[in-house]
């Protein structure tokens, strides 16, 4: 009985053990459920739960006139569940019919069906029939997903204002990345649960967080206008076969972009196909020297600091001297001579900006670069197109004199083309600076406004005053001066040419110019301002022959689509007299020599072709004095001077190198007796002299630092 | 023994047959939706665990009517039988999953190392019984057991089948504990067994991963760690209520074993810290009555039988939910009356059945 107390007292103490124990798991038990539970159910949960994005819709881009420019549409997308696939085995046979209606490498469509994944895109955004297509099939774990596809109705129209959106609808160029938040919406989401084969559970946890679509952008382009601006591009690239061109148009009151286009362009529709050389809104990104049309900014801060008045007189022997250097007129050959302050505009006489540019700097240093700065040069336009370039300013402190006189005439520095069309809509818009606007309201995808983005004045740069004598002036360009070609019957226009050749590495390159046309129309309530800039034009290079008539074309139309009624003043119902506006003197070119001729017809803005081998211009049609249209073409008869007993004519050398002074005074049997290095600045005998052949000419060169100029 | 029979231990009905009736609800909602997909037949485990309960039940009906005297004169046959089953598997068992347990064709097929687990109780009972004077003494009452404990392991573990062989030592050891053995004693075997399955870890590759996967599972949670995450995972989805029966998210192939060895993992998913505490309830009644019923047994050997069945069943239980609750090791051991298992479960009631034999004999009602 002893052992029998003893195992008695031994079981109740088991008992005490196991049920100790047993408390204990229940202990255990309730840590891990109480404690842990959350952390563990949610560990439990990341491991089941699959998350399958849904893409928000992406907002649509208008026209300021509510037209479509960008537009998400529909399209499907092939997925599958490799695992429903694999618990399927039809592998093989489900790769076979995808492969065949998506044209797809077979072994391609077998790895990606059979990846060890819970989901896989096999492609995305397929051609219309071919969801419909594969739903059909009915295939097991293969899905035909709906997303949605950027849709760009117009093709290359504002092709780098809009630019494009991705595969994932993600903004990447233009004002799809630009404005990426407000058009892109917030993406929604699937979390489906799967077990642990990667099988969907039935029944299982669905949450769908729903997208939120993207808000509409109403831009201030105006798709007609975009719409002339592409066609003129199309015309002038076909006619000049410049490398690349750009044309604004700004309604100068607002600062809103009316239309921007650049060449080369592209779909972007197609964008992959395209090199991404022209994806680059160069209207905005390339800086390049403005040359003459420069010169309003020049005269509008001349006016304003009075440092001229409209009738002061100039006087330009063909060039002007800055310290040790000489910048030569374009005119050179043929100076202007005597004229007005308006006239020296009109003339775009290099000498009389040079000289205003220094009257400036004299009156206060640093005032012209203040104005330059003020008309917002140097500085990024805030338009909001990724990219924009600052342009290229000379730092302040290196300033020299000689920098000063060529920025006056729109050498030295360098602006983007938004920055130019910018600056002469202040001067369009009674002097105020504004803001360029791309943008004017956001919406939501039921239309209503959600954010509106009003015109803004920078600042006033001149007085309303100076602006409009300046407008008036650029009037006198058009119907007067060196911008015939822009002329629009109808309308007063004002405007301003330029040709600059281009810069390269030490120095400017031969051949290569930046031929450009600003105006603004019409002068007494300009709706629109509007620039032309051909980059490297084949052929004739002046901004007057080449980007003013397609101004004339875009502006012509643009008025007439804004209805602005045309105006005939007395000349212009007078067609003929509206003709005689346009008629030009054609130049006295016989005897001239070819080199100096075809700039004369060029600088009068008409063309010419050489006939016959020589020298000189022997004969020419139409004869020199005879009235005819803007770019008639003038036929030069080349040949040899005829030798009247023995005797020649000298010609005038002035500013010819030596070599090309030694090739013409040879052809006409003369010798060169070079004095100095350099350019020819006087010759003995004087020119038209009568000389016997084989006599000696005395030719003085000057190794003067000359200014390489251009105009007009 | 001219004790008149009563009646059988009412609790001990109660509680194996709610824990059995939890068991087939709970092996038919763990294993539906997988049998579904890979039998084809979402009742293939609900229709034979159900079966299994009927025949255990016949089991326990038969061994509760059959006086557990009468035991002590065919106990040594029944444990060499047994013995020679053990044997036997080794050399012509079926195999699964890397070890030989199963004997015999198809569903007449049972594992040896389940009948021994009752044989050895009732032969250590026997054993103890007739020299529970010697008891104090190690080698001449403590080592016969433990050698006879050494035979039955070193077999057990010749298949290779570590849970159960952890089982029938502790079972062997608490019944030490029980027949008076001394606490130095036990102390000193407990040592010894703790070396013992220290080295048995240490010698096979696998059983170490598993220990360290024990120590830190998040360290390898797609291999070694797999199980025992997956467990507490389910565990801690089931809060108060649990998910709901048939809404366990883990038995959808994320947790092993589910509706054998980790059975109570979904319990405590779909039911809830509840469902979990009302098991741990069940067993300590099972515990309570069961030694209730050897300390009113009117032999030592009575005593000693109804103390082995309680404590063989629920020491297995406790390492089962241990294992379960990450507390310990995984060792590879069913859950007593709830995890799916045909010839185990008939084994476990025919224990029940002759515990209930024992109770019909108590003196302290």
């Amino acid at each position: 009985m002893n052992t029998n107390i003893l195992m008695r007292k031994r079981i109740a103490e088991l008992f005490l053990l196991i049920a100790g124990i047993l408390f204990l798991l229940i202990f255990r038990l309730g840590w891990l459920q109480f404690v842990r539970g959350e952390e563990l159910q949610q560990k439990a949960l990341d491991n089941r739960l699959r998350e399958v994005p849904v893409e928000a819709k992406r907002g649509v881009i208008f026209d300021r006139n509510n037209n479509e420019l960008a537009v998400s549409i529909s399209a499907d997308s092939i997925g599958v569940f490799p695992a429903e696939i694999k618990h399927s085995g039809k592998a093989e046979e489900i790769a076979k019919k995808l492969a065949e209606i998506l044209q797809m490498p077979y072994d391609k469509v077998y790895s990606l069906i059979t990846k060890n994944s819970s989901f896989v895109w096999v492609k995305r955004k397929v051609d219309f029939e071919v969801g419909p297509q594969i739903k059909q099939l009915n295939l097991p774990g293969v899905e035909v997903i709906e997303e949605s596809q950027r849709y760009y109705p117009n093709g290359i129209l504002a092709a780098h204002l809009l630019g494009f959106a991705g595969i994932d609808n993600q903004g990447l160029e233009g004002l799809e990345v630009t404005h990426d938040e407000i058009l892109s919406g917030k993406k929604g989401k699937i979390l489906i649960e799967f077990d642990a084969t990667n099988r969907e559970i039935p029944e299982a946890v669905h949450r769908y967080i729903p997208p939120e679509d993207g808000n509409s952008i109403v831009l201030t382009i105006d798709e007609t206008i975009q719409y002339i601006v592409e066609r003129e591009l199309d015309n002038l690239i076909a006619q000049t076969q410049a490398k690349s061109a750009t044309i604004i148009v700004m309604d100068p009151k607002t600062g809103g972009i009316l239309a921007l286009g650049n060449r080369p362009t592209y779909d972007p529709n197609k964008y992959a196909e395209s090199s991404q050389d022209t994806w680059r809104n160069i209207a905005v990104s390339n800086s390049y020297e403005p040359g003459s049309t420069f010169k309003i900014i020049t005269a509008a801060a001349s006016l304003e600091e009075a440092v001229t008045g409209i009738n002061d007189r100039f006087y330009d022997p063909g060039y002007i001297k800055v310290g040790d250097r000489r910048i030569k007129c374009w005119r050179s050959h043929n100076p202007h001579g005597s004229q007005t302050f308006v006239e020296g505009v009109q003339n775009s006489c290099n000498p009389v900006f040079v000289e205003l540019g220094l009257r400036l700097e004299e009156k206060e240093k640093g005032l012209f670069y203040d104005y330059i700065k003020a008309f917002g040069f140097g500085q990024k336009t805030g338009v909001g197109i990724r990219g924009e370039a600052t342009g290229i300013m000379i730092p302040e402190d290196q300033l020299k004199q000689i920098n000063i006189a060529t920025i006056a005439m729109g050498q030295s520095i360098a602006v983007t083309p938004l920055q130019l069309v910018r600056a002469v809509s202040a001067v369009a818009n009674g002097g105020k600076l504004m803001k360029p606007r791309l943008v004017q309201e956001v919406r939501d995808k039921d239309g209503n406004l959600v954010q509106e983005f009003p015109p803004e004045v920078e600042r006033q740069v001149i007085s309303a005053e100076t602006a409009n004598k300046v407008c008036e002036i650029l009037e006198g360009v058009v119907s007067k001066g060196t911008g015939r070609n822009a002329y629009i019957p109808g309308y007063r226009v004002g405007g301003k040419t330029g040709t600059a050749q281009k810069p390269g590495p030490g120095g400017y390159m031969q051949g290569k110019y930046v031929a450009s046309f600003i105006g603004l129309a019409p002068v007494n309530d300009p709706r629109v301002v509007c620039l032309v800039v051909v980059d490297e034009p084949q052929g004739i290079y002046y901004g007057g022959q080449t980007a003013a008539p397609i101004f004339k074309k875009v502006v012509e139309d643009s008025l007439r689509y804004l209805g602005v009624t045309p105006q005939y003043d007395e000349g212009d119902k007078n067609e003929k007299g509206s003709e005689a506006a346009k008629q030009l003197a054609v130049p006295e070119l016989v005897g001239l020599p070819i080199v100096q001729a075809t700039k004369a017809i060029q600088a009068a803005g008409l063309r010419y072709e050489i006939q016959g081998e020589g020298t000189f211009v022997v004969k020419q049609t139409p004869a020199g004095g005879a009235k005819v249209s803007a770019g008639t073409k003038v036929i030069l008869y080349a040949g040899e001077q005829e030798s009247k007993g023995g005797k020649v004519t000298i010609p005038d050398v002035t500013g010819l190198r030596i070599s090309e002074t030694a090739l013409l005074l040879e052809a006409l049997g003369l010798e060169l007796i070079p004095v100095g290095t350099g350019e020819a600045v006087e010759q003995d005998p004087i020119p038209l002299t009568e000389v016997p052949k084989g006599s000696k000419i005395k030719v003085i060169f000057k190794d003067e630092k000359v200014v390489e100029t251009l105009g007009p | 023994m001219r004790i008149r029979r009563g009646a059988p231990d009412f609790a001990i009905i109660l509680s194996v047959m709610l824990l059995i009736s939890i068991g087939i609800i709970m092996v038919f909602s763990s294993s539906a939706v997988t049998s579904q997909q890979t039998l084809g037949d979402p009742y293939y485990f609900l229709k034979k665990q159900a079966l299994w309960a009927v025949l255990g039940t016949i089991a326990m009906y038969i061994t509760s009517h059959f006086d557990y005297f009468r035991l002590k004169r065919i106990a040594n046959p029944i444990f060499y039988i047994c013995l020679l089953f053990l044997v036997i598997v080794l050399i012509i068992g079926s195999s699964s999953k890397g070890a030989t347990r199963w004997l015999g064709i198809g569903s007449l097929s049972f594992q040896p190392s389940e009948t021994i687990k009752l044989a050895m109780v009732i032969f250590l009972s026997k054993i103890l019984s007739k020299k529970h004077g010697q008891i104090k003494s190690f080698s001449k009452g403590v080592l016969p057991v433990l050698g006879i404990m050494a035979l039955v392991c070193v077999l057990i573990m010749g298949q290779p089948d570590l849970g159960t062989a952890i089982v029938v030592a502790g079972t062997t050891v608490l019944l030490l504990m029980a027949a008076g053995a001394k606490f130095g004693h036990l102390f000193l075997i407990a040592l010894a067994g703790v070396g013992a399955v220290g080295l048995l870890i240490l010698v096979e590759p696998y059983r170490m991963e598993r220990f360290i996967a024990f120590l830190n599972p998040w360290a390898d949670p797609t291999d070694t760690g797999f199980q025992t995450i997956q467990s507490l995972l389910a565990l801690g989805s089931g809060g108060l209520f649990g998910v709901g029966l048939g809404a366990s998210r883990q038995k959808l192939y994320y947790l092993p074993e589910k509706h054998t060895d980790f059975i109570y993992a979904i319990i405590g998913e779909e039911l809830g810290f509840l469902g979990g505490m009302l098991i741990l309830l069940l067993f300590i009644i099972f515990a309570w009555r069961g030694l209730k019923t050897a300390l009113g047994a009117p032999d030592n050997f009575g005593s000693l039988l109804a103390a082995g069945i309680t404590i063989m069943i629920t020491f297995q239980a406790i390492i089962n939910i241990g294992v379960v609750t990450g507390s310990l090791p995984v060792t590879g051991i069913t859950l007593p009356f709830i995890s799916y298992g045909g010839s185990s479960l008939l084994i476990t009631m025919a224990s029940v059945g002759v515990l209930l034999n024992i109770s019909r004999f108590s003196s302290s009602k």
